[in-house]
């Protein structure tokens, strides 16, 4: 009747609870801490929701009736921003790919040309797209011209990156038959890496040609041509109802792109 | 004529590859490797093209040092080394003519490989090569459309472009159903025999080595424990190299006899289905 | 091949025809295509391309002030005061990308729920979807200009509140699409035991997507903080506008200090934040320095 004494022991001992683990906690203090400074520092107070709504209604009341006379005048604009997108993606997409050949330690031998690359792909893309806008507009002057560099580079920091983590894992036994067969590194790259990594290069292209048509408007804005300028002066003459027209117009583009784009990913896989 | 003198092996992490080996190879020798994973044979297979590097004594190929070899210098002598892997190594989403003409590249200036332009002459021989394997009628399938088989076919394909005086083979067949392991060694012995090329072959599978090789070298613990004409070669000296005794999946034509029973015995499952499903190909 | 059957004979040499090249009319028609679509570009584009030609020296140029401008000692005037500027500004906008991106996360989270079409009904699924749509084809900038200025005035709130409602739309397209993505059987699991549906949702589908979602958050705190800056240019608060400022200006030096403060503070919390994501998604901990760069 009585069951063995040492089996009865080894399964009514409950194991005692872990400890709940201490970085976790301190990860949602810091949260939680860091959320209150952020808060504090920039006044957060929704009291403006509804004292001021009235003065803030009335600018978005004419926001929300579109001038759709305007949206003749609007065609040029948007054609530029296509254009500087087609370009800049274009370019941008190319010299980036070279960069993340660069960038990754499969397709770069040198350390240190490794190491470079990655530490100039990480400066290059802190600056976000407004900046570079700047910069351009201060070197070459207003217009297109400034909008397609700005866009260029910053293009090769997203590619470079996208790209250059996917070459990283990429399957790694072609790459060494190529080795075997004395083909250079170069002829590797071309011959046995790019063709793996296609398809996933391609779409970050397509995400960036994307991109490139959002961060128009902005760079736009600072200077460099096509629908963003546009934007900027008829909010500068407080024309509201145009402006609202033409970001309709935007999203409707954007919408377009975005059907296009899936059209073309799946034509490729 | 490759020639190992006391070369040792230590892999980074302080594993020793291959320790104190010393042996020659004759120019048409078909060589195979044997041992347990882990007791040099790859590592004897890829120190031969650089692939693995060599720690200490000489290793020449044709007269060449492959020890401490500057990288123009090992390009040069894997141009005239072919090698063929277990996992094929193709590039799929390429073509298999393609696939082939990697075995062209160390002989096609920079800038013309790079936009994809090969020389007639290049193409010919690539097709040459295809022909050879009996695979030319896929030259512009996608390589990841084939079956293994075929896949290292279009790898020996690749190898024979390259006009190379020796061949190695890292485990080519392991994974490969047994008809198309003796299709593909068939092939090798046929290179062997008809261009004279010196084979170097790297196999778990003995009967396999027992019926293919010129000369079997038995690898354990990175040493050379075994080296001789397969006629040598019998159980007894396989469980010296192995160490243990051998089981079923030493020998292929045990996977062919297994193959063979579990088939019999779903047909007697099956009952009268028998007869239909034995007469259904592959 | 399940049966072993006898290999099959090969040709003999020269039995087999070789295959023709298989036409390349497409692939040179693309090649065009996308030529002319340059060209077309091009001069659509109505650029002043002779500026090119100026930009490397003017480049070379400005360069050489702003490293100038790094290399004064930061400690007198009026460089001190550039610094701190610059710095402060910058976390300013550090706090603007941090409140936009909690916004975002809070409210993407339980949207994203409604968005994904194994857990919602189908209606519901489109018309939260279509809204996510709206939200992301418009840029930040315009939800700023349009809405958060105009109700909550110039300063960083403005640049916060836009940021975060731009930020939902993103989250909750990858959160959604995260949640596709689960496997369903812990759920079924869970569903079968009699659990109702929002516990269903907190234990089995949250727990599995937890590390992606946290992974999307941090990534996004990422790119906010380039969007506060370029908020900040139209006076939403943060380092945006003294960018504005200095490029007006052409204070080569100061553009110089402003510039580095924003890339050296950048790369920084990328590289903590990339770090984080590799703890978050491998359960592993990685030494800072070695996980970006």
């Amino acid at each position: 009747m009585t069951a063995p004494a040492t089996a009865q022991r080894a399964s009514t001992t409950r194991p005692r609870r872990p400890r709940p683990r201490v970085g976790t906690f301190v990860a949602i203090l810091a949260v939680l801490v860091i959320t209150v400074w952020a808060g504090d520092g920039i006044d957060f107070d929704l009291a403006p929701l509804w004292t001021d709504f009235g003065r803030g209604w009335f600018i978005i009341q004419e926001f929300l009736a579109p001038n759709w006379d305007y949206v003749g005048r609007t065609i040029g604009p948007f054609i530029e921003t296509l254009s500087i997108a087609v370009i800049a993606t274009l370019v941008g997409c190319t010299i980036g790919l070279a960069m993340s050949l660069l960038a990754s330690r499969v397709t770069t031998a040198n350390p240190i040309l490794y190491r470079a690359s990655k530490i100039f792909l990480s400066v290059v893309r802190s600056l976000p797209d407004v900046g570079y806008g700047l910069l351009f507009f201060a070197i070459v002057g207003a217009g297109s011209l400034a909008g397609i560099l700005a866009l260029i580079f910053f293009n090769i920091g997203i590619i470079a990156k996208l790209t250059s983590e996917t070459i990283d894992a990429v399957d790694r036994g072609p790459l060494e038959a190529a080795d075997a067969t004395g083909a250079s590194s170069l002829q590797r790259a071309r011959f046995a890496v790019v063709p793996m990594i296609l398809p996933n290069y391609l779409s970050y292209c397509l995400y960036v040609f994307e991109l490139n048509i959002r961060a128009s408007v902005v760079i736009g804005i600072v200077g460099g041509g096509g629908i963003g300028s546009s934007i900027s002066v008829e909010f500068a003459r407080f024309n509201y109802s145009n402006v609202s027209a033409i970001v309709v117009l935007l999203i409707v583009v954007v919408f377009l792109i975005d059907l296009l784009s899936q059209s073309v990913r799946r034509r490729l896989t | 004529m490759i020639s190992f003198r006391d070369v040792t092996v230590t892999y980074p992490g302080g594993t020793v590859g291959l320790d104190g080996v010393t042996l020659d190879i004759t120019p048409g020798e078909f060589v195979v490797v044997v041992g347990l994973s882990g007791a040099g044979k790859s590592t004897l297979v890829r120190s031969i093209n650089g692939l693995v590097s060599v720690t200490e004594g000489e290793l020449l190929v044709d007269g060449v040092h492959v020890d401490g070899a500057k990288p123009a210098q090992l390009r040069r002598l894997r141009s005239r080394i072919g090698m063929i892997f277990q996992s094929f190594n193709l590039v799929g989403r390429i073509t298999v003519l393609q696939n082939v003409l990697v075995g062209r590249l160390h002989a096609t200036p920079l800038l013309l490989s790079l936009v994809g332009y090969f020389r007639p002459a290049d193409r010919e021989k690539a097709f040459q090569s295809l022909e050879r394997v009996g695979i030319v009628e896929k030259a512009y399938v996608r390589a990841s459309q084939l079956s293994g088989g075929q896949q290292q076919r279009v790898a020996i394909a690749r190898v024979l472009a390259q006009d190379p005086t020796v061949i190695l083979a890292d485990e080519p067949v392991a994974s490969l159903d047994p008809p198309t392991a003796h299709m593909v060694m068939r092939d090798l012995e046929r290179i062997n025999d008809e261009l004279g090329i010196t084979t170097i072959v790297n196999l778990h599978f003995l009967d396999l080595a027992r019926r293919y090789a010129d000369r079997i070298i038995g690898m354990r613990d990175g040493r050379v424990v075994f080296d001789g004409p397969p006629s040598e070669a019998n159980d007894d000296v396989f469980e010296q190299i192995y160490g243990r005794s051998l089981t079923a999946e030493d020998v292929l034509s045990a996977e062919e006899e297994a193959a063979e029973a579990a088939l019999e015995a779903q047909a007697e499952a099956d009952g009268e289905d028998a007869a239909s499903r034995k007469a259904t190909p592959a | 091949m399940s049966a072993p059957t006898r290999p099959a004979p090969r040709p003999r040499r020269g039995a087999a025809p070789r295959p023709s090249a298989p036409s390349r009319l497409r692939y040179t028609l693309t090649q065009l295509g996308v030529l002319v679509l340059i060209i077309v570009c091009i001069v659509l584009v109505e650029a002043k391309w002779d500026r090119l030609l100026e930009a490397p020296a003017l480049s070379l140029n400005y360069g050489g002030l702003m490293i100038e401008g790094l290399l004064q000692n930061p400690f007198s005037e009026p460089y001190s005061r550039y610094w701190t500027d610059a710095i402060g500004l910058m976390l300013e906008s550090l706090q603007i990308a941090w409140i936009g991106t909690v916004i975002g996360a809070i409210f993407s989270f339980p949207i994203g729920f409604l968005a994904a079409s194994n857990i919602a009904p189908r209606g519901v699924v489109i018309v939260t979807r279509q809204i996510l749509n709206i939200i992301r084809a418009v840029p930040e900038l315009v939800l700023a200009i349009a809405i958060m200025l105009p109700i909550f005035g110039l300063g960083p709130l403005a640049g916060a509140l836009a940021i975060g409602v731009g930020s939902i739309g993103t989250l909750g397209k990858l959160t959604s699409e995260a949640i596709e993505a689960v496997p369903t059987g812990p759920g079924e699991a869970t569903r079968s035991s009699g659990a109702q549906t929002l516990q269903t949702l907190r234990w089995a589908i949250t727990p599995q997507i937890l590390p992606e979602v946290i992974a999307f958050w941090l990534y996004r705190f990422e790119i906010n903080i380039r969007a506060s800056a370029i908020l900040g240019i139209l006076g939403a608060g943060g380092v945006g506008s003294l960018l504005a400022q200095v490029f007006e200006r052409r204070d080569w030096e100061r553009i110089g200090i402003t510039l580095t403060v924003i890339v050296v503070v950048t790369v920084i919390v990328d590289q903590i934040s990339g770090a984080v994501r590799h703890r978050v998604i491998s359960g592993v901990p990685v030494p800072i320095g070695k996980a970006i760069v």
